[in-house]
């Protein structure tokens, strides 16, 4: 009887990057406009070392008008973000990282694929994000240890928070393991903010409104802080409270 | 743990035997083999159905034609040949003494551990409907549960006593052609229980649903009903065997529960069909549709299942949760080992204010058997304060199984809160050492783990079952460290 498991050759294509044997590739991409990553497939050799982090911010004006002008696509067209990593060598640590803020009618679907080939490798996926306005957020995450891929750490997680009543989160996070010395996990939520917070904030003098923006930004923090170039981060923290304190207006 | 002590445990559980696998010798009355529309009148007239039933089996029949089966599973399903079975069988009854049970029937269910014969059990009194291929052999405590408005009965002679009960029911949760297998089920089902306990009644005792696949050649195809009016609550057990052959057999029941306001159904299965042998030949392919509505505000529908036999199993016992305030939990222990397979899981549907969901799923992989769960929460914008928790675990024991998770979280209302969590993992060294350094041997170390890794699950079968269930997982896993 065949076993279930698909080996997938890690096919080098058009937006593949290889990280070669003992090699660091980091990656901070903010996508605010119609374009996505530049790649869409890593294949992380022996001992490297992959950090990625997406942040995916809602459309400037002049880019959506842009697109809505050169394609005569709507505004609404999904913003979609495949990413698909393959671990070929042993000891290759992956991080993938992202956040995104999504109001008015965006749809974003966001999948990454890891494929465990080898043993003794590590990933580890997290992903944070809000939903508000008419938006849609979709994430799909993948998880795959191939057979005798022992030794390996995969970890997962995507939080999610649902700010309106006509925003909709879908997530799918999968795991699809064939080995047995392994540790892997997932964990996916959808809810609000935390009541409990809120009250702490506000029953020492912050405003409603200020106490939810404080939360959101505490939300997406764990990411962002995971930004080793320090000026970078400045930036990137600069222009997510921005957004969200826009979002946060348009919530009563 | 060396590697050949590994291999001389994983040998012997491959040895276990499957101790229902007994055939019993019988004198059955067919239809004949293959599945067309004169079948389909015949399994009718043989039961004296109504024209409104065969309407709706024929109607069925029509879809399933037009449909084609789901191939998302994460199986490796054999092609099913529905020529091939015989879609009904029934012992043949005594004509000089129609009344009386036939005794290699009664010998079969005694050897069964099922108690056919009104009598008080050690441990509690359960009435028992027991289904033999394609008929209900009987159904106890009938009288007893009729004083108090009960029906409990077999679906055969529900349609002929309550025409009424069935027609406003049936199909109503699970509409005939809801999917490719349920859809074969509408057309020849055979016979299975039905089930209603009036307003504000609480059944006085536990009620069980007994399938016994005895025929070769033949699948079973039963379908059960059960509702429970406003108020009314009942504890409902389901046991599952058949006989070893080297043939696939096919089993397609359609299970149906409707829950009204504040009532409470807890619906048990302990299903341990027959898995098939060492090297993956034979075996039952379960394929099953289960599922609940919790129609009115405060109802709450309970699903335990037990999951350790069949060749393939593919079941999501699922709960659409209308009424506000409504609740549904699933708790699950699936346990698959050599080549069986099983894509398991459940649906909940939060349609109401206030509803709750929880589930948990542990899942165990042994030999070279594939085990999913596969699970969709769904929150509809109408959920306000929805709540649902899932945590998902995999329990991996050789190198050669898969385990794996597929959940579906969907949220559409901002006051509704969904969380998943899922494991996957072997049997920890530090566990075993720990047992080992204080003089527990290895094998009775992983039964003690494997128990405490699935005591929340049973933990919540009633006191019949789960002694029965704790039994079973040892069997299944009995030595199969690695």
């Amino acid at each position: 009887m065949p076993g279930h498991y698909i080996d997938i050759p890690a096919a080098v294509g058009e937006k593949s990057v290889r990280v070669g044997e003992g090699e660091t590739f980091t990656k901070v991409a903010v996508l605010d406009g119609k374009a996505g990553l530049p790649f869409d497939h890593i294949i992380a050799e022996a001992d490297s070392k992959v950090d990625i982090c997406v942040i995916v911010l809602p459309h400037t004006d002049s880019e959506a008008s842009e697109t809505a002008g050169a394609s005569g696509a709507s505004e609404t067209a999904v913003i979609d973000i495949p990413l698909t990593v393959d671990l070929v060598g042993e000891g290759a640590e992956v991080k993938l990282s992202g956040i995104y803020v999504c109001a008015s009618d965006s749809k974003v679907k966001l999948s990454t694929i890891v494929r465990h080939r080898v043993p003794h490798c590590s990933s580890d996926q997290t992903f944070n994000g809000i939903a508000g306005g008419k938006s849609h957020f979709k994430f799909f995450g993948h998880i795959i240890v191939a057979p005798d891929a022992q030794k390996t750490n995969a970890y997962q997680s995507s939080h999610n928070l649902l700010l309106s009543p006509e925003a909709r989160i879908d997530a799918k996070p999968q795991l699809e393991i064939y080995a047995d010395d392994v540790k892997c996990s997932h964990g996916a939520a959808i809810g609000q903010l935390n009541e409990d917070e809120q009250f702490y904030l506000r029953s020492r003098g912050i405003p409603e409104s200020e106490a939810k923006v404080l939360q959101m930004i505490s939300f997406v923090a764990p990411v962002i802080s995971g930004i080793s170039d320090e000026a970078l981060r400045e930036k990137i923290h600069a222009r997510v409270e921005s957004v969200i304190r826009d979002l946060a207006e348009t919530l009563q | 743990m060396d590697k050949n002590k590994e291999r001389d445990l994983l040998n012997g559980i491959e040895q276990e035997e499957y101790k229902e696998g007994f055939v019993t010798d019988i004198e059955q009355q067919f239809v004949p083999k293959g599945l067309n529309e004169e079948i389909i009148r015949l399994i009718s007239r043989l039961k004296e159905e109504p024209d409104w039933l065969l309407d709706f089996r024929l109607d069925a029949f029509r879809r399933w034609q037009k449909m084609t089966p789901p191939s998302w599973g994460h199986l490796d399903l054999p092609p099913i040949d529905f020529q091939d079975i015989i879609y009904y069988a029934a012992p043949k009854k005594d004509s000089e003494r129609p009344k009386e049970i036939d005794p290699k029937l009664e010998e079969t269910f005694e050897k069964l551990g099922i108690p056919i014969r009104e009598r008080e059990a050690l441990a509690g009194v359960v009435a028992v409907d027991a289904v033999f291929d394609s008929v209900s052999v009987t159904t106890t405590f009938r009288k007893t549960l009729e004083d108090m408005g009960i029906i409990f009965c077999s679906f055969s002679e529900a349609v002929k006593n309550h025409p009424d009960l069935v027609r406003k029911y049936l199909a109503t949760v699970v509409p005939s052609a809801d999917n490719y297998y349920a859809a074969l089920n509408s057309a020849v089902f055979s016979d299975g229980s039905f089930c209603y306990i009036p307003k504000g009644v609480k059944c006085p005792m536990a009620l069980s649903s007994y399938f016994r696949i005895n025929a070769r050649g033949t699948g079973q195809f039963e379908r059960t009903l059960i509702v429970a009016d406003e108020g009314a609550s009942v504890n409902y057990m389901e046991g599952c065997t058949a006989p070893m052959r080297d043939e696939n057999q096919l089993h397609a029941a359609v299970v149906e529960i409707i829950v009204e306001k504040d009532a409470d159904v807890r619906y048990s299965t302990v299903q341990n069909w027959y898995p098939g042998d060492a090297e993956g030949k034979g075996g039952i392919l379960n394929l099953v549709t289960k599922r609940g509505i919790c129609k009115g505000s405060g109802a709450h529908l309970s699903w335990t299942q037990v999951e350790t036999g069949s060749a393939i199993t593919w079941k999501y016992p699922s709960t659409i949760l209308r009424g506000d305030n409504s609740s549904s939990e699933f708790y699950s222990v699936a346990v698959t080992n050599n080549y069986q397979q099983a894509d398991t899981g459940t649906k909940m549907i939060h349609i109401g204010r206030n509803t709750r969901s929880r589930i948990v799923s542990k899942g165990i992989s042994a030999g070279h058997s594939q085990n999913s769960y596969r699970g969709l929460v769904k929150m509809l914008p109408g959920a306000w304060n929805a709540r649902n928790f899932s945590q998902c675990d995999s329990l991996l024991i050789g190198s050669k199984c898969g385990a794996h998770t597929f959940p579906d979280i969907q949220n559409e209302n901002p006051t509704a809160v969904v969380e998943h969590e899922a494991t996957t993992s072997k049997i920890s060294e530090d566990q075993l050492f720990y047992c080992n350094q204080r003089g527990i041997g290895p094998e009775d170390a992983v039964g003690l783990i494997v128990n405490g890794y699935a005591r929340e699950v049973l933990s919540r079968l009633p006191m019949e079952f789960a002694v029965e269930a704790t039994k079973l997982l040892q069997v299944s896993l009995e030595g199969s460290i690695g």
